[in-house]
């Protein structure tokens, strides 16, 4: 335990570690638009996409890194991490829900099996996380097992939080209804598909690391 | 804690010889199950067809990472974190995820060598290994 937070201390404090030593995690449930958010800052600062998107759930099924991200301030301040993208974190997932979708029996087993071994791997690496994004539908009810376990582990790790509730664009969303479910944290509307308070989102980034 | 064999369904109780050298049936996979979910245990398995439960084999192998050359070795999956319904029906309980409980045990040499800890720790100190690379 101490081991583990001298470790942590002298990773964050160190001088000589560069800070694209950072990781920014994005985690939560399944299509809530973690791929599109990350999508979006890269292709925001680097120019170029970084994960493939789809309306058909755990379309993310192995953990995507995006190393040297930096991202800029109105006041010029630079801030480099590097961005974790992670597979849907579900406690259910069914090879039917995705025949439904029009995917193949055999191929829709393969993508149960590789989402499951996603969530597993999405978990194994939470400890690696300097900082977290959790990416949540604002069109969904947020009090649902999986964002209420995600957000009670990160609290009892410590990893500071940022939500995005995402897809504001669309006329059921409620940032408000996040807000009072998850109050101890920072909560930010965007629409990572349209862009829509993006600026918004990349001020609390700020306001998170540093 | 019972250990329930996931091809023929038998049971088998902790240290018992089969579940160091595999079960009678050949098959070296078992769920690690709750006295109180035996019944519900024996029933997952028996809806089960012969495919199905050498198809739960090769995927259990492949979402844990189990090396080549471990396959021959005894695995156990502790099914009140991940149940196995049917390739491709999959309920995870997150509590037990996140908590870092084992998920897998292996057996090697009469030895219990668990757990997921210890690969939660291996696998942090291969990626900062990667860092400082």
């Amino acid at each position: 335990m101490v081991k583990t937070f001298f470790r942590k201390f002298f990773k964050k404090f160190n001088p000589f570690n560069k800070k694209a030593n950072l990781k920014v995690g994005l985690y939560g449930p399944p299509n809530g638009g973690k791929s599109t958010l990350a999508n979006r800052i890269c292709m925001d600062w680097l120019g170029e996409e970084m994960s493939s998107v789809s309306h058909i759930s755990h379309e993310t099924r192995e953990i995507k890194i995006k190393e040297q991200v930096t991202i800029k301030n109105k006041k010029g301040k630079e801030l480099m991490f590097s961005l974790v993208d992670t597979p849907g974190i579900a406690t259910k997932i069914d090879y039917e829900e995705f025949l439904k979708k029009g995917i193949k029996r055999t191929e829709a087993k393969k993508r149960a099996k590789e989402a499951t071994k996603g969530v597993i791997d999405a978990i194994k690496w939470l400890d690696n996380m300097d900082f977290v994004v959790v990416v949540l539908d604002a069109t969904k009810d947020p009090y649902s097992q999986v964002n209420i376990t995600i957000i009670g582990n990160l609290q009892a790790r410590n990893i500071p939080v940022l939500i995005a509730a995402n897809k504001v664009d669309l006329n059921k969303a409620s940032i408000d209804a996040i807000k009072a479910a998850f109050p101890q944290y920072e909560v930010v509307g965007i629409s990572a598909k349209y862009g829509k308070n993006v600026e918004d989102f990349y001020d609390n980034l700020f306001k998170l690391v540093n | 804690m019972p250990h329930q064999c996931v091809r023929c369904s038998t049971l088998y109780p902790d240290g018992a010889q089969e579940i160091l050298k595999g079960c009678q049936c050949g098959a070296r996979l078992f769920f690690y199950i709750k006295k109180k979910h035996i019944e519900e245990g024996k029933e997952l398995i028996n809806n089960l067809s012969v495919e199905d439960k050498k198809q739960i084999e090769t995927d259990i192998a492949e979402i844990m990472t189990i090396k080549e050359e471990d396959l021959d070795k005894p695995v156990i999956l502790d099914i009140e974190a991940i149940r196995v319904l049917q390739p491709g029906k999959y309920e995870l309980d997150l509590v037990h995820l996140f908590k870092k409980d084992p998920l897998i045990i292996k057996l090697e040499e009469g030895k219990y060598m668990i757990d997921l800890g210890q690969l939660f720790a291996k696998g942090k100190e291969g990626m900062d290994n990667e860092e400082e690379d």
